[in-house]
């Protein structure tokens, strides 16, 4: 390295950093404005517009009284909430229990989900223990194989669990959650793990040294520290929760406790009865927790939450 | 507060790295202690076998009456301070400061006080809402003293506390750390690789080389009796000059041969033979000779003459420093080298022409690089040691 260093080896350049002052704004002229800021709401507009264009067509199936794939336009002619209308009211399929059933089971999937791999994560992180090399290896290559592969013996399994414990067993939502957390449980100490591996150890140590249990590490400065990571993985297990309907769709028999991925099926499944619009009704419901969520955690998901803990 | 001592501690890894070899050593009730060592030498393992974050191999530990080994850290009563602070980014600087007090179940307005009245000693009234992000290093270093200072603990340890600092701001807090921990009189154990600070700052300092402990004495006593050769080399700014030479005794006079090329002969003050009568034994055989910067003069009467080739003067305003090189065998980088090779140790090592040395010399001496010039050696002053042991001669 070609850096000076001072007689001690210090390196010259100093852990007090002043931040640059802010630059003063100059006002720009219309042309430099075009060319320097200007391309880029293009470019963001352009990005928008392709995102959100299947979206728009999801928005004219919904509110189209027509209910079908081909009558669908981004503007229907005769706009109404007849789609929302018949979601709602139709005693044969109970979308409301549905929607609840998905939200619940996603949720408690997630925080679960979140939970348990952070303390799994803490554990391969920050002890050294025997099999730890061994265990996380076994983690990563059970996530190499897609859960639905697995989705006979899981159905076998939980056909015997029913027999001894209904509760969690086949047919049950806490079972079909038992399955998740399962299913998300590797992939999530990993990925967990190599964020808190970038936590420095100084901080468990200052921690343990100012009276600090290990509990008390965990809870009072890890998982604080992670909110961005845990934000995320909690954000991604929700979504994929929700929309997971392979295996809900084998779990899951009676029509009451079908969660909302399978219940939304149920509206263009039928051979002569496809009923697009009334889909895209759900659909458009379906989508409101997750955006919720987003808008919650976004205040969360931001980076260098760990600046300024060590160094300059 | 409380005493602090290791019986014969031991530290090996699981790698089989052994890291800490058989150290002796007790901290007295209010002492500054510091470690110092280059790195590798173990000064950090040892602390943080003392704090607890560190298993100890064998040997005893006690802090206060209580042998520690197997308590955990946060019940030792202990308070470190780290080289990277180690504060916690998501609190503010208030609850950084608090934190081991809340951990210990602290009533909220007890904690405030003396989170309070801590800011206040260190100067950081102010800056209790900030986040640690928001402070500049000196002020993160501030609020990982005061951290350690509001649990009012037994012992301070600090490993390497200033490092991180630049080079004004470390005099600056360097005196400060002093004062605090003269004032509030706790035992205290510090960790540093630059011998300025470990000589400025310790009560004792302890010198450590590969896992050993090679002196542990009061500054001015290593600085003017140094054990061994390594810590006459490590400890003193600019380090001792030191070359193998042969000595002779005739009677009660004593002289040393140097050169390789051209023979000198230095005589020595009779006192000299009469405070160390230990050299008699090396009379005709090779021995270390060590002079101080300071014990070389421009007047060569009244002392005795050395002819050297000066390299480079650098003048420090009150006094200039004149590297030159000296006819002369150099001692061994086994003897004088704290294992890891350090460039600095290598400049002063010298070549196979001789032994390079520097001299202190008053601010209008007139030297100029280049020149071959005779320097005053004041023998009474030299430092003698075993080329095979290392160790000093001193009686």
């Amino acid at each position: 390295m070609a850096q000076t260093t001072l007689t001690s080896g210090i390196p010259a350049q100093s852990a007090v950093r002043t931040p640059p002052p802010a630059p003063k704004r100059r006002r720009l002229a219309p042309h430099q404005w075009l060319a320097q800021y200007a391309w880029r709401h293009v470019v963001m507009v352009i990005a928008a517009a392709y995102a959100l264009f299947p979206v728009a067509y999801v928005f004219g199936a919904a509110f189209n009284p027509l209910n079908s794939i081909g009558g669908t336009e981004i503007w229907p002619k005769n706009p109404s909430l007849e789609n929302f209308r018949s979601l709602l009211t139709d005693p044969t399929q109970p979308f409301a229990s549905w929607y609840r059933n998905g939200v619940i089971v996603a949720a408690c999937a997630s925080v679960f989900n979140v939970l348990l791999g952070s303390c799994a994560a803490y554990a391969f992180s920050r002890f050294r223990f025997k099999g730890r090399k061994v265990g996380m290896m076994t983690l990563l290559f059970v996530q190499m194989f897609p859960s639905f592969l697995a989705l006979t013996a899981i159905y076998i399994i939980m056909g015997q669990v029913q027999d001894v414990f209904p509760a969690v067993g086949l047919d049950s939502l806490a079972g079909l959650m038992l399955v998740y957390l399962a299913g998300a449980m590797g992939v999530n100490a990993w990925f967990l793990k190599g964020f808190f591996d970038t936590v420095p150890m100084e901080l468990d140590e200052s921690a343990k040294v100012d009276g600090a249990t290990h509990g008390q590490i965990f809870w009072g400065i890890i998982l604080p520290l992670s909110a961005p990571v845990l934000s995320v993985t909690g954000l991604l297990g929700f979504t994929g929760t929700l929309n997971e309907y392979v295996l809900a769709s084998r779990l899951i028999q009676t029509p009451e406790k079908r969660t909302l991925a399978m219940g939304l099926q149920q509206y263009i499944s039928g051979q002569f009865d496809k009923r697009w619009g009334t889909f895209s009704a759900g659909a458009l419901l379906a989508g409101i927790p997750v955006i919720l969520i987003f808008l919650i955690l976004q205040r969360n998901i931001v980076s260098g939450l760990t600046q300024g803990s060590v160094k300059g | 507060m409380a005493e602090v001592s290791l019986d014969h501690i031991e530290k090996v890894y699981d790698n089989g790295f052994h890291a800490i070899k058989d150290l002796s050593l007790s901290v007295s009730d209010g002492e500054f202690l510091v470690l110092v060592g280059p790195s590798g030498c173990g000064k950090t393992t040892a602390l943080r076998m003392i704090a607890g974050l560190e298993q100890i191999t064998a040997g005893d530990l006690r802090i206060g009456e209580r042998v520690v080994n197997n308590v955990n850290a946060r019940d030792r009563d202990i308070a470190m301070v780290f080289q990277s602070y180690a504060l916690y980014p998501h609190l503010s600087v208030g609850s950084n400061i608090g934190f081991g007090l809340e951990l210990r179940k602290m009533a909220k307005d007890k904690v405030r006080d003396s989170v309070t009245s801590v800011a206040k000693t260190l100067d950081l009234t102010s800056m209790l809402n900030r986040k640690p992000k928001q402070l500049s290093g000196g002020q993160r270093q501030r609020v990982a003293m005061g951290r350690a200072i509001v649990r009012e603990p037994e012992v301070f340890l600090m490993d390497e506390p200033l490092s991180n600092l630049d080079a004004k701001l470390r005099v600056q807090m360097r005196a400060e750390i002093s004062t605090l921990q003269r004032r509030l009189g706790t035992t205290t154990i510090y960790v540093t690789h630059d011998q300025i600070e470990a000589m400025t700052m310790g009560d004792r300092v302890a010198v450590m080389r590969l896992g050993e402990l090679q002196q542990a004495d009061s500054p001015t006593e290593l600085y003017q009796n140094p054990a061994n050769i390594f810590v006459a080399g490590f400890i003193g700014t600019p380090p001792m000059t030191m070359f193998h030479a042969d000595l002779t005794i005739e009677g009660d006079s004593a002289t040393i041969h140097i050169g390789q090329r051209e023979k000198q002969h230095i005589t020595l003050a009779p006192s000299v033979l009469q405070q160390r009568p230990g050299l008699r034994q090396y009379n005709g055989s090779d021995i270390v000779v060590g002079v101080r910067s300071e014990d070389l003069y421009l007047e060569v009467e009244g002392n005795a003459p050395v002819v050297v080739d000066t390299e480079l003067v650098e003048s420090l305003g009150s006094s200039k420093h004149v590297h030159f090189l000296l006819d002369a065998k150099p001692v061994s980088e086994d003897l004088l080298g704290g294992g890891v090779p350090d460039p600095e140790d290598i400049a002063r090592l010298g070549t196979d022409d001789g032994t390079r040395g520097v001299a202190a010399l008053g601010p209008r001496a007139a030297v100029r690089a280049g020149e071959r010039m005779t320097l005053g050696v004041d023998t009474e002053h030299v430092h003698f040691f075993s080329p095979e042991t290392g160790l000093a001669i001193r009686a």
